[in-house]
């Protein structure tokens, strides 16, 4: 399928970045390469580990953040308010005398889960589906894929904050559910596209014709192939995440008081006097996000580059 | 081709349908006493009366959703119970602005999207095509919600350029019009730039390295002249399929740049409603806002199936 | 710091003197101090003022229109059904007249009515209304008006429960003049005229009942209403009072967030601003490109506190409450949230009413003593004191909550913040399903105003206007002395009661008087110079109520 459609899909083949939803059929998204392919027989790259490695501390930081020798991030010192970077304080402290540096790392908590657990169900969930619907086109997948469409076909801010308006109060565990329902179909259908595009390829057929059973055939040969794919694009459904949260909280309606995630921080930041007072209460969490964000769409950006990833139809 | 229409049609108004039907099921799926809850402290045996008779909860659920559809085919979207202004005044006042929005926006980043790729792809690898790779990697990474208020802060307050908030009628002046425009523009086409220059850039250069490039070059031709004169009718297509892209994006930060900058489009007043319970108006604007979204995708995509003879139609 | 001064040019630089020099001097704090001040002073009309903010010096000029810009939008012009809080005031205020008007001294004189006389116990008051005036559709106004006006607010459910206990019967005594009794002796009742209950409203509307035409006798009338964005009025050609107003048109907007609302005001969107956040004095109120009108020291301002409800457990037990209360070091939540401006205030009255004393007996911070009553409490409400706070959506009072809540905990209370949308945060109070909100009210030119939110007799369900729902005796008689006596003595002795009774029940943790103000740019003169009939100087902006009809653009 790929090669007969590589003159057609000029402009397809080389997608776009999905820096949103994706449009239903037809036009796609796979993520463009940048062109900056690595050297020859070098492997991935060492932007790609950099970034991994940055990512992995992120999450290392957030799972440890409760045995760290971090201050309390809720404990209101009046002494210290709106103190820049100091001794006692390396990033600073915000208007209510509260550890800059703790706030961060215990509201990447919540970003970090909003932003990775409803993609991995969506991974998990989507993956199986689709990796079976596009090896054995039936009755299911023509249903899943009928589902898919008409779930992302609804702008997904609209749909949350339309089911927040009674699905009152906004927690963890509510934005997670909701958010998992928008990355669902979006992995559905890549991985779909992705076994699909695979599945008549001749190693596939040579297995099959060996008489191997459908779970190996699903596992062994087909899953590998289709990996690449799924985590490129499971990596923007991440940074999706942060962003639509970040978006969320600015309209107020995030996670609720007294949890705070980096958009109800930066929000604090950029409300009321905040931003020309005290700026590095906006400044430290949208710097996170900012060198997340880069980290994540330049791995799914050399896995793409790497794996010479090209046309999915979706 | 015929056949090709029809069933894209038939997906089109399906989809609506089902839209419809969410938002419709919107009101009560109401924890409660719906009446009680849009009432809230008006809530008097008059008002209740109109209101019943308004919302039709005493029929069944299938002829209150006939009426409702009936209702809007015949442009009667409800109305705020509370300022009694309707649905249709308040798209009268909103649709115009959102429009303005997406079409300033998208002129902005297609001027500086376009010259950036022509530069880079002409010079791929070197210093501009890095630099310019980077710097649109990194506003990928920068979300509408920080970037706006930077924006507000610099040219609103510090350099009184433009102002804060608010939204200058065309008929108050073409000046002040474009004055309040500008800034929330340039927010949100920081996230379409980055879609189209890659777009763009990608598809250049794969057409650059075509056969009749070449051929061209070897007749004598300028690369200059044949950018303009042969390739950027053919990748004018990733532009297009790059808008479609954009919708996604532009969707979600609409909403935050609309609250942030006060202008009342589609976003601003739907997130008004949702915070004044005003129920039936968050109805009215979601189904139109949902509907239009699908319809512009549909559309943009339909034109691209259609015009690009590149693209299978699968 | 070279690159502002820059911005500036040479004649700006020289005019600007003390205030160029502050600016500069502040230079060395850093980057975001530096944006703030400097956005302050690139404000090129920069030469000093000679008179009050908001009083104009020369000739009004006629003509022009200003923008200005209000903390939040109304849901409707009808004064029965409407909430007029003071955005719904200041609208009214452009298209409706009240029967009176608070002059700068605080009493209550004649505006659409020409005198409101009473009988000698007090309980008629006969209101003669001005010959001549016509509402913005051409009908008279008369006795018959008046009187379908009084009706239609019995009739709401809303006004009608705040009504109650003031009107009982009214009469028409002639075409130019009602009667009415008050169900006992009022002596505020003049002052009652001056608020939502005084408005006039065109019988047209009356009939209609629309919420969205209003039909005024005021100095303008309405052009276009868009909610959410912007209210347009003109300047009414027949008004009653000759040559008033001097603008041709106004144009609000409600801008919600404080910060944006500042910030139009600082890029020149808007001319006006009604604002209650102190931050915004504290930028612009030694700016001389701004005219700041800080809210009156006449009669009573809003006050900003903590409202617990007294008929729910656990904050039904006054031990629960004086441990809240010395749980709060009020001021470091001043010095917090007051940006320097505000100032801590234990008391319902501002410092130098005839109303405070000086001692009130309310609760000092005392976190030792709000320990030991905690424990004392606690076995009586299951082992442990829990509070559920919450606020409205403001950045501002959301981060208030937090630092509250923190110094509840430190008491041992456990307390749960949380986050409710205007519209339920008014139901809940009205309906008593809340335990401890931040609020804010109470301004009033006379203390009689606020008898309906305090007393015992409105604290019963369904709908209690009394939302703290205590009921206690010794308040009630000090409410009711001082509305029905005419002794200034026995009043302010009757209210000095009142205000050590609420120290001593705790219905209100009390924290600051909130910090309205006005603030102008110098495209506009005279805002805040409002003129009764005569020719004396009215009250004019407080509580964050304005009214548009003295103001003229000086450009």
């Amino acid at each position: 399928m790929s090669e007969a459609a590589e003159p057609s899909g000029a402009f397809v083949s080389h997608g776009t970045v999905a820096t949103g939803m994706l449009g239903p059929e037809g036009v796609v998204a796979t993520l463009a390469p940048t062109g900056f392919l690595p050297k020859k027989g070098k492997g991935i790259g060492i932007t790609f580990w950099i970034c991994a490695g940055w990512v992995l501390f992120m999450i290392l930081l957030a799972l440890l953040a409760s045995v760290l020798p971090l201050k309390a991030p809720n404990f209101q010192d009046y002494s210290s308010v709106n103190i820049g970077p100091s001794a006692r304080h390396l990033l600073g402290t915000d208007d209510l005398g509260r550890d800059l540096l703790a706030r961060v790392i215990f509201g990447s908590r919540v970003s970090l889960v909003i932003g990775f657990a409803p993609v991995l169900i969506g991974l998990v969930i989507g993956g199986m589906a689709g990796l079976l619907a596009g090896y054995r086109s039936g009755p299911a997948d023509t249903v899943l894929n009928a589902v898919s469409f008409v779930l992302l076909a609804f702008p997904a801010l609209l749909a949350i904050m339309v089911i927040e308006t009674f699905w009152k109060p906004v927690t963890l565990l509510k934005l997670t559910i909701m958010f998992a329902f928008v990355s669902a179909p979006l992995l559905f259908r890549v991985i779909r596209a992705t076994t699909l595009s695979f599945s008549s390829r001749e190693f596939v057929v040579a297995a099959r014709a060996t008489g191997a059973k459908t779970s190996r055939l699903l596992l062994r040969e087909l899953l590998p192939n289709v990996l690449p794919a799924a985590v490129s694009f499971a990596l923007i459904g991440v940074a999706i995440a942060i962003v639509l949260e970040g978006s969320l909280a600015y309209l107020g309606l995030s996670i609720g008081l007294p949890t705070s995630s980096l958009g109800n921080i930066i929000n604090d930041g950029v409300n009321s006097n905040n931003l020309s007072l005290n700026p590095y209460i906006a400044l430290w969490p949208s710097l996170y996000i900012f060198l997340l964000l880069t980290a994540l769409n330049l791995m799914a950006d050399r896995l793409r580059s790497y794996f010479d990833l090209r046309e999915v139809s979706l | 081709m015929l056949r090709f229409i029809a069933t894209r049609l038939v997906q089109l108004v399906v989809i609506c349908f089902l839209i419809s039907v969410f938002a419709f099921l919107l009101v009560h799926l109401l924890p409660g006493d719906p009446t009680l809850a849009i009432l809230g402290p008006n809530d008097t045996p008059a008002a209740r009366a109109v209101l019943l008779h308004q919302l039709g909860l005493n029929k069944g659920l299938l002829s209150q959703y006939g009426t409702w559809i009936i209702n809007i085919l015949h442009g009667n979207l409800g109305a705020s119970f509370l300022t009694k202004q309707t649905v249709s005044n308040a798209l009268g006042v909103a649709v115009p602005i959102d429009l303005e929005l997406v079409i300033v926006s998208q002129v902005l980043a297609l001027l500086v999207a376009i010259p950036m790729a022509l530069v880079a792809a002409l010079r791929p690898n070197r210093i501009f095509d890095r630099v310019a790779t980077t710097s649109t990697f990194a506003m990928l990474s920068l979300p509408t919600f920080v970037a706006g208020p930077l924006l507000v802060l610099v040219f609103a307050v510090t350099l009184k350029w433009v102002p804060a908030t608010g939204f200058n009628r065309l008929s108050q002046g073409f000046g002040p019009n474009l004055k309040s425009v500008i800034l929330p523009s340039v927010a949100l086409a920081i996230g379409s730039i980055t879609v189209y220059y890659r777009l763009l850039r990608a598809d250049l250069i794969a057409t650059l390295q075509e056969d009749f490039v070449t051929m061209a070059r070897s007749k004598g031709l300028s690369t200059r002249y044949i950018l303009m004169r042969h390739v950027m009718r053919p990748s004018s297509f990733s532009l297009l399929a790059g808008a479609g892209i954009s919708i996604g994006t532009l969707f979600t930060g609409a909403f935050v740049v609309e609250v942030l900058f006060q202008l009342p489009g589609i976003g601003f007043q739907l997130v008004n409603a949702i915070y004044g319970r005003d129920y039936l108006v968050v109805q009215g604007m979601a189904l139109v806002a949902a509907v239009a979204f699908v319809v512009v995708n549909f559309g943009v995509d339909f034109l691209l199936t259609v015009l690009d003879p590149r693209v299978r139609r699968a | 710091m070279a690159d502002s001064a820059d911005r500036y040019d040479r004649r700006a630089f020289l005019a600007r003197g003390a205030t160029t020099a502050a600016a500069l001097g502040l230079a060395g704090v850093g980057l975001p101090t530096l944006l703030s001040s400097c956005s302050s002073t690139t404000n090129n009309k920069a030469t000093p003022r000679l008179s009050a903010p908001g009083i104009g010096t020369g000739k009004p000029k006629r003509g022009g229109t200003i923008t200005v810009g209000l903390n939040s939008e109304i849901d409707g012009f009808l004064p029965s059904t409407n909430h007029f809080d003071n955005s719904g005031l200041t609208y009214a205020n452009s298209v409706y007249d009240t029967l009176t008007m608070i002059a700068a001294d605080g009493s209550a004189k004649p505006y659409l009515a020409t005198s409101v006389t009473p009988n000698p116990d007090l309980t008629v008051w006969t209101i003669t209304l001005r010959p001549g005036v016509t509402f913005h559709d051409g009908s008279p106004l008369n006795a018959d008006v008046v009187l379908a006006n009084i009706q239609s607010l019995q009739a709401s459910a809303l006004t009608g429960q705040a009504l109650k206990g003031v009107v009982s019967t009214m009469v028409k005594v002639s075409d130019m003049s009602v009667a009415i009794t008050c169900s006992e002796p009022i002596v505020a009742f003049p002052h009652y005229l001056a608020t939502q209950v005084g408005y006039v409203v065109g019988m047209a509307q009356l009939e209609s009942q629309s919420s969205t035409k209003p039909i005024g006798t005021g100095p303008f009338s309405l052009v276009e209403w868009v909610p959410n964005d912007h209210m347009t009025v003109q300047r009414n050609p027949h008004y009653w009072r000759a040559g008033l107003p001097y603008l041709d048109g106004v144009t609000y907007r409600p801008i919600a967030e404080d910060q944006s609302r500042e910030n139009s005001l600082k890029s020149g969107t808007i001319d006006l601003m009604v604002t209650r956040d102190p931050n915004a004095i504290r930028d612009l109120q030694h700016d001389s490109g701004y005219q700041v009108v800080r809210n009156p020291s006449v009669g009573q301002n809003d006050m900003d506190f903590v409202i617990l409800n007294t008929s729910v457990d656990p904050t039904n037990d006054l031990v629960v409450r004086q441990a809240l209360a010395h749980a709060i070091d009020v001021d470091q939540l001043v010095k917090l949230f007051g940006a320097g401006i505000a100032k801590p205030n234990l008391s319902l009255f501002a410092p130098g009413s005839p109303y405070r004393t000086a001692d009130n007996g309310y609760p000092k911070y005392d976190l030792a003593k709000a320990k030991a009553l905690v424990a004392q409490a606690a076995p009586n409400h299951g082992g442990s004191i829990k509070i559920s706070l919450a606020t409205i959506t403001d950045p501002r009072l959301l981060n208030e909550i937090q630092a509250i809540a923190s110094m509840w905990e430190l008491a041992g209370i456990t307390t749960t913040i949380s986050e409710v949308e205007q519209v339920t945060f008014i139901d809940n109070l009205v309906t008593g399903h809340f335990q401890a909100y931040t609020d804010e009210m109470f301004a009033a030119t006379d203390p009689d105003l606020n008898y309906v939110w305090m007393s015992p007799t409105t604290a019963n369900p369904p709908i209690a206007l009394n939302f703290s729902r205590n009921k206690d005796d010794a308040l009630e008689a000090a409410l009711q002395q001082g509305r029905t006596s005419s002794d200034p003595a026995v009043r302010i002795k009757a209210y000095q009661e009142v205000d050590k009774r609420l120290s001593a029940d705790l219905p209100y943790l009390w924290a600051s008087q909130a910090t309205w103000s006005l603030m102008g740019s110098n495209s506009v003169e005279n805002f805040n110079n409002l003129t009764l009939p005569d020719g004396s100087a009215a009250l004019g902006f407080a509580s964050g109520t304005f009214d548009p009809t003295p103001a003229w653009r000086k450009d």
